[in-house]
């Protein structure tokens, strides 16, 4: 029997619509008027054997970068539970902690560090991730200079070079500019097809799903509408859409 | 006790971070500004100004060492009000974060206290040169800073972590929080003298139950008077301290993944 990476059992998740309690928010909620939680996860059971490729594909506010979130242990399920075996996680996130007056450099670290490295780890690939993300000088420049373009480079440089058992990937393939997304892409490629790493991602990309992935989980409503053979699924949510 | 044990391997883990990103935020608050760094010491320095001409002038009232006496109490207000007061909003203010990645959200009080803490240090390092300027003698009391600053500490740690984890989810708390600290401000006996403005036995009572102006006498006791801090109160203070921490961190454990749904 093949080795499970990431089992999710029954998973149930609401955001509260009307947010937080203030005294007219109570108010309201005694005359029983607009209070009420908008169920994003319905009951997702599903479980992904190690090493294997899944791409999540669902129509926008499905619940897909929820159920991500839910399954990186960032939010917690209502009902249910998620799994890893055990296992290390991260979700590429772009940028995440950028310091707009810092330079590139120092957001390596703040970034890096946030994002769970250790000062040292960083300090041993620092010159790779600044080499990969070809801003050269511009590396000493505080970060509210760059390009969104430049940013987005920086910030793919420091994700692409975590190291956890899953990675969980929501819509960053690939940034930049021509040159670089394909650099980005086939840097991300050769993270995916790592057989050791066990990978989710989310994508509207139908194509890229189909060249590396070897499952599909159609999300509708929060609910899985469909799991399994990539090629049928994606057709059918293809079709669907049109 | 599980719990305790989940907080020291996380503390363990994300210090470097909270350490790193205070500094950033240090850097950043004044990389803009003309007087760059200048402005943690001109700030305390303007404001003490401004209680001296209020209370010496306006209010002709008299106190031995008055800049100095004024300054203890500002460097201890300004850390615990502005701990405070960013600990309602801090979950709402670090969304892009924690909607990305997991932290323990404690971190965010973590890295808060390095950076009002480092200010308030640079303070207290004026409070020294005030001394000097006062010719006011440097006793062995001083000694006592670390064990007042560490009550201080722990008391703002654990109710930051209870802040924040209540302002999380009830907005009023900001506006509570802000009428309080401007009740407990007037209350604290930072530019005037608690022991002697205000009748016994209540002033006694004040200098008891109310932590912060317990605190800025004992600092003043060790600063300007060489007297030995009343050790009973200031271990009652620091195992209530405690206790707020502990409530504040399992509250945080218990419910920081749900934090994203309201926010």
């Amino acid at each position: 029997m093949d080795e499970l990476s990431i089992e999710v059992k029954n998973v149930h998740l609401s955001y509260r619509i009307l947010k937080k309690y203030s005294i007219k928010k109570i108010y309201k909620s005694f005359k029983k008027e607009n209070i009420k939680n908008k169920e994003v996860l319905k009951g997702i059971s599903f479980s992904v054997k190690k090493g294997e490729i899944v791409g999540i594909v669902g129509n926008n506010g499905c619940g897909k970068s929820t159920l991500l979130r839910t399954i990186a242990g960032i939010i917690s399920p209502d009902i249910g539970e998620v799994d890893l075996k055990g296992n290390t996680i991260s979700l590429l996130a772009l940028g995440v902690g950028f310091n707009e007056e810092l330079t590139g450099y120092e957001n390596i670290f703040l970034s890096g560090m946030l994002l769970g490295m250790t000062k040292k780890e960083i300090n041993e690939k620092i010159d790779k991730i600044i080499e990969f993300s070809e801003l050269n000088e511009y590396i000493e420049k505080p970060v509210r200079t760059y390009s969104s373009g430049m940013r987005s480079k920086l910030a793919f440089s420091i994700t692409a070079i975590l190291e956890t058992d899953i990675i969980l990937i929501d819509e960053v393939l690939s940034v930049g500019d021509i040159k670089f997304k394909e650099k980005s892409y086939n840097k991300m490629k050769e993270l995916i097809l790592d057989k050791s790493k066990t990978v989710l991602i989310v994508s509207h990309d139908i194509e890229v799903l189909k060249e590396i992935c070897d499952r599909v989980i159609w999300i509708d409503d929060g609910n899985i509408k469909k799991i399994g053979n990539v090629n049928e699924i994606l057709e059918e949510y293809k079709n669907s859409n049109r | 006790m599980i719990k305790i044990k989940i907080f020291i391997e996380n503390i363990k883990k994300y210090l470097g971070y909270s350490i790193y990103s205070a500094k950033s935020e240090l850097k950043a608050e004044v990389a803009n500004s003309y007087l760059n760094w200048i402005w943690w010491i001109l700030e305390p320095i303007c404001m003490m100004l401004i209680y001296i001409f209020i209370v010496e002038i306006v209010f002709k009232s008299k106190e031995p060492n008055f800049p100095v006496f004024v300054f203890i109490g500002i460097t201890v207000w300004n850390y615990f009000n502005k701990m405070i007061t960013s600990s309602v909003k801090l979950i709402k203010n670090k969304k892009t974060i924690i909607t990305k990645i997991y932290l323990p959200k404690y971190i965010l009080v973590l890295e808060n206290s390095f950076i009002y803490g480092f200010k308030a240090m640079v303070s207290f390092a004026l409070i020294l040169i005030l001394m000097l300027i006062f010719k006011i003698n440097f006793t062995i009391y001083l000694l006592y800073f670390i064990s007042i600053f560490a009550l201080l500490y722990i008391m703002t740690f654990g109710l930051c972590c209870i802040i924040m984890h209540f302002g999380t989810y009830i907005e009023d708390l900001n506006n509570v929080c802000n009428i309080g600290l401007k009740f407990l401000f007037y209350f604290s006996g930072i530019f005037y003298n608690i022991e002697t403005k205000i009748k016994y036995p209540f002033n006694k009572y004040l200098l008891t139950i109310n932590p912060i102006s317990f605190i800025i006498n004992e600092f003043r006791n060790i600063f300007m008077f060489s007297k030995t801090p009343n050790i009973f109160v200031m271990l009652v203070w620091f195992i209530i301290g405690i206790v707020f921490s502990i409530i504040g961190i399992k509250l945080i454990h218990k419910y920081e993944k749900n934090y994203i749904k309201v926010v």
